[in-house]
């Protein structure tokens, strides 16, 4: 009878440590949801990652990229909601998807719904202008704003974009005040600021280098933490004398609601050794992004703060939020 | 001379046997997705960009080139064909290509257009190699208040699009503007038209719209004249599939028309291969002395936009190699092919990459050559599709139109819009209402109202910076000169009567 009870506590506690000890393992291949079509900047970013953990062998399995473009990242960020309780599917998300649910009365999930995994880059921003326009320094240009009101131009994306949002905070702290004008590619945006159809832009750093190396265009001031590598003369906005919040374009790692935790941990330390490769740190350089990783749970508090940022800033620029 | 000794580097480059392998490749990929509606090269150079990490960047590069151009010489064949635009610049080839093939002429018309491909596609070339940075300069100067003088002046082709109503042709140019108004505003970030729906809020994609009017229209109209036993003639033999003497003189104009407007229109980077094919073909219309016939399957209809869509290529690769500017889907991918192998497209590309700049430029010669071998034999193979009786003709368009829309999104919601606009399509065709302008204004709508919107940001509200600018006004003229051609025609058909009449 002892010996019985025995066997039998024996066997109950294995089963009880049986998920511990048998670590997640993807044992096909992991779907990666991105909201833009072949070629996007999350695309792009989805295909190097299942890259990096091809060639350093890194996982067990293939990793493919699934795109869901439309509806604005939408219809990704729905699918990825769908999936719930799906071991082999994780998305790659921008700041678009903390920001986009906020104005659109049509989005039926936010990614409060989905699982946090990793933060992986943050993607810093210039202000530039014409290298033949008046302004060397920020406050060059925000003093001819003042005495102009309206008459300076800035191009941009669209108006939840980032461009627009590091605007209306410097309008707000210096109450001076120019135009932003949107263009749907990052092309156009350039074309009117090297045309001098427009005085000002918010530019990415490595789409400004070859600009800047040629003599088109001056930057007068970083969106970002600390001053680049590639710009070190260059003042962050900080250092320029505007307190704002510094404003991060970010990128990382989602999972479908619902995944146990310790799927979740199989994927967190995935990232965590993917970043470490020297092929990623090579293209972090290459692409002038700074290093954000972050593990879940701080993800999930830096998802939160971001949110009600964005939503206090979109208040303020007076745009319709929905939620 | 120093240019010629460029390009002869530049063709060491190209001729070597591995980039003339990888060029082979890129140009029949580029055939084959220019061929399948839906799967453009966009999407298929993002697809293969991860392959061509471990190339050189010299041949990676010639090969997703010659998958840019290549598709553009396969987007005719189902246009011509099957009245299915292969990608959004054949829209305009069905118009006239589609009706050449219903004529038994359809060998002819894939030739026009492989043929005028070839030519606008090196005219294109030479344009890039000769021009490349005065002209970038000059779309520079081009901003928002030019772009909408460029668009209204596309508008007004309506006026020889129109067929027989203009009334009906303006009805369906409007609906062409609303749908282009579907989904989020970019200046305010307010959702139109999207009927609660998330999947309308990227609007709706064009080639559903015009492979659902176009192809799943002449369909369903066609099912209902059933009984006449419409076996579409192919003629038997070789020669008799290949464009005539007189057919090919008769695009003598309209192989230049192609060439120079495609290219000019391509070096703006805010407008794109399907308006240039609008505009070449409205130019040729009106300066043919039959502009009546246009419509009906004559050559130069084909020769006209086949030659604009391809000098196109050439063009968007100025702004993109010498500022690194991307104008168009394709050269933003490329943009993005460039920086990760760690070259940045810009003002010093072609000092500090001459290798690379020169053989991209020569291989394009080569590529060009290589389709053109590549098309011409394909035709008769082609052209045997037209022998198939309805019943197996009439799924093989619905199946590939349904392909076609589902590629391009994975979308189911996208194939229930296909059926839509298919029927819209077949009521179009019933009615008589003429469906390019409905195109026309689809493509046009959402840049025009982006221009218009820019210009008077730009302006603080002021309208006369559309029409102070020299090269807006100028536009804007031909716009209205064009407009108002009918009614002159009209008031100089009633005095000629009156004077009949009278006398």
């Amino acid at each position: 009878m002892k010996l019985h009870y025995t066997m039998l506590a024996a066997a109950f506690a294995a089963t009880l440590a049986a998920p511990a000890l048998a670590e997640f393992k993807p044992s096909k291949p992991v779907e990666m949801i991105v909201h833009t079509g072949p070629g996007g900047g999350a695309d792009v970013l989805a295909r190097f990652i299942a890259q990096v953990i091809e060639k350093e062998n890194l996982a067990p399995v293939r990793f493919t990229v699934n795109n869901r473009d439309g509806g604005g990242g939408l219809r990704a960020m729905a699918y990825v909601v769908e999936k719930k309780g799906d071991n082999h599917a994780i998305a790659v998300f921008t700041g678009n998807w903390l920001t986009n649910p906020l104005t659109r009365a049509e989005a039926k999930v936010t990614v409060k719904d989905m699982t946090p995994v990793v933060r992986l880059v943050l993607e810093p921003a210039v202000i530039a202008v014409k290298s033949d326009a008046p302004f060397k320094t920020l406050k060059d240009f925000i003093d001819a704003a003042k005495k102009q009101p309206g008459a300076l131009k800035q191009s941009g994306g669209s108006t939840t974009s980032r461009d627009n949002v590091v605007r209306q905070l410097l309008m707000r702290e210096t109450g001076s005040n120019w135009a932003y004008i949107s263009f749907p590619g990052g092309g156009e945006r350039i074309a009117a600021l090297l045309g001098g159809h427009v005085n000002m832009m918010v530019i990415e750093p490595q789409e400004a280098g070859e600009h800047i190396k040629a003599g088109n265009m001056r930057v007068i001031a970083q969106v970002a933490d600390k001053r680049l590598a590639a710009f070190p003369n260059v003042p962050t906005i900080k250092e320029a004398g505007f307190d704002i919040p510094n404003v991060p374009q970010v990128r990382g790692v989602l999972m479908p609601p619902g995944v146990a935790p310790d799927v979740v941990a199989y994927y967190e330390g995935l990232f965590a050794r993917l970043v470490k490769t020297p092929t990623w740190r090579k293209y972090l350089e290459e692409q002038q992004f700074e290093d954000g990783f972050q593990r879940s749970a701080d993800l999930a508090r830096f998802m939160d703060s971001f949110t009600s940022q964005m939503r206090d800033i979109l208040n303020e620029a007076g745009a319709k939020v929905v939620r | 001379m120093d240019i010629l000794l460029s390009l002869g580097q530049g063709f060491l480059v190209a001729l070597e046997p591995i980039n003339l392998f990888w060029c082979f490749v890129g140009v029949f990929l580029g055939t084959a997705v220019g061929v399948m509606p839906g799967l453009g090269p966009a999407a298929t150079i993002a697809m293969l960009l991860p392959l061509t990490f471990q190339m050189p960047p010299t041949s990676a590069l010639i090969m997703l080139a010659g998958i840019y151009y290549g598709a553009k010489y396969g987007g005719s064949t189902t246009a011509i064909l099957l009245n299915v635009p292969g990608e959004s610049a054949s829209v305009v080839t069905c118009l006239d290509g589609y009706q050449m093939a219903r004529k038994g002429r359809a060998g002819a018309a894939l030739g026009i257009a492989a043929i005028s491909s070839f030519v606008a596609g090196t005219v294109g070339v030479i344009g890039l190699m000769l021009l490349a940075p005065p002209l970038a300069k000059m779309a520079l100067s081009f901003s928002s208040p030019e772009y909408f003088a460029l668009m209204v002046l596309g508008l007004a082709m309506v006026v020889l699009l129109a067929g027989e109503s203009m009334v009906k042709a303006l009805l369906a140019m409007l609906v062409g503007l609303w749908i282009a108004g579907m989904g989020i505003d970019l200046f305010s970030d307010a959702s139109r038209f999207t009927f609660g729906l998330s999947e309308l809020l990227d609007g709706v994609d064009f080639v559903i719209v015009a492979i659902g009017v176009f192809a799943l229209g002449e369909v369903l109209g066609n099912m209902e004249r059933r009984g006449e036993g419409t076996l579409l003639p192919v003629p038997k033999g070789l020669r008799n599939l290949l464009p005539t003497m007189a057919e090919l003189k008769a695009c003598r104009f309209a192989f230049l028309n192609g060439s120079v407007i495609g290219f000019l229109i391509g070096v703006l980077p805010g407008a794109g291969s399907t308006i240039a094919s609008f505009i070449s073909y409205g130019v040729e219309k009106a300066v043919s002395k039959h502009p009546e016939k246009f419509g009906t399957g004559v050559p130069e209809g084909v020769a006209a936009p086949e030659g604009a869509n391809n000098s196109e290529t050439g063009g968007a690769l100025v702004p993109l190699l010498t500022l690194g500017i991307p104008g168009s889907g394709t050269t933003a991918i490329l943009l993005a092919a460039f920086v990760l192998w760690g070259l940045r497209p810009g003002p010093l590309m072609i000092q500090d990459n001459p290798q690379l700049f020169w053989g991209l430029v020569a291989s394009m010669y080569v590529g060009n050559v290589m389709l053109l071998v590549l098309n011409l034999p394909l035709i008769p193979l082609f052209a045997q599709i037209l022998k198939l009786r309805e019943f197996v003709l009439y799924p093989i368009i619905f199946g590939i139109s349904v392909v076609g829309v589902y590629a391009v999104s994975n979308s189911l919601f996208d194939c229930g819009l296909l059926a839509a606009f298919g029927l819209l399509g077949y009521l179009m065709q019933r009615l008589k209402f003429p469906s390019a302008p409905l195109i026309l204004g689809l493509v046009l709508g959402d840049a025009m109202e982006r221009a218009l919107r820019q210009s008077l940001m730009m302006s603080q509200g002021d309208l006369s910076i559309l029409v102070s600018r020299p090269i807006a006004a100028g536009m804007l003229i031909v716009a209205a000169v064009l407009l108002l051609m009918p009614l002159f025609r009209r008031a100089n058909a009633l005095r000629v009567k009156a004077i009949e009449e009278n006398g």
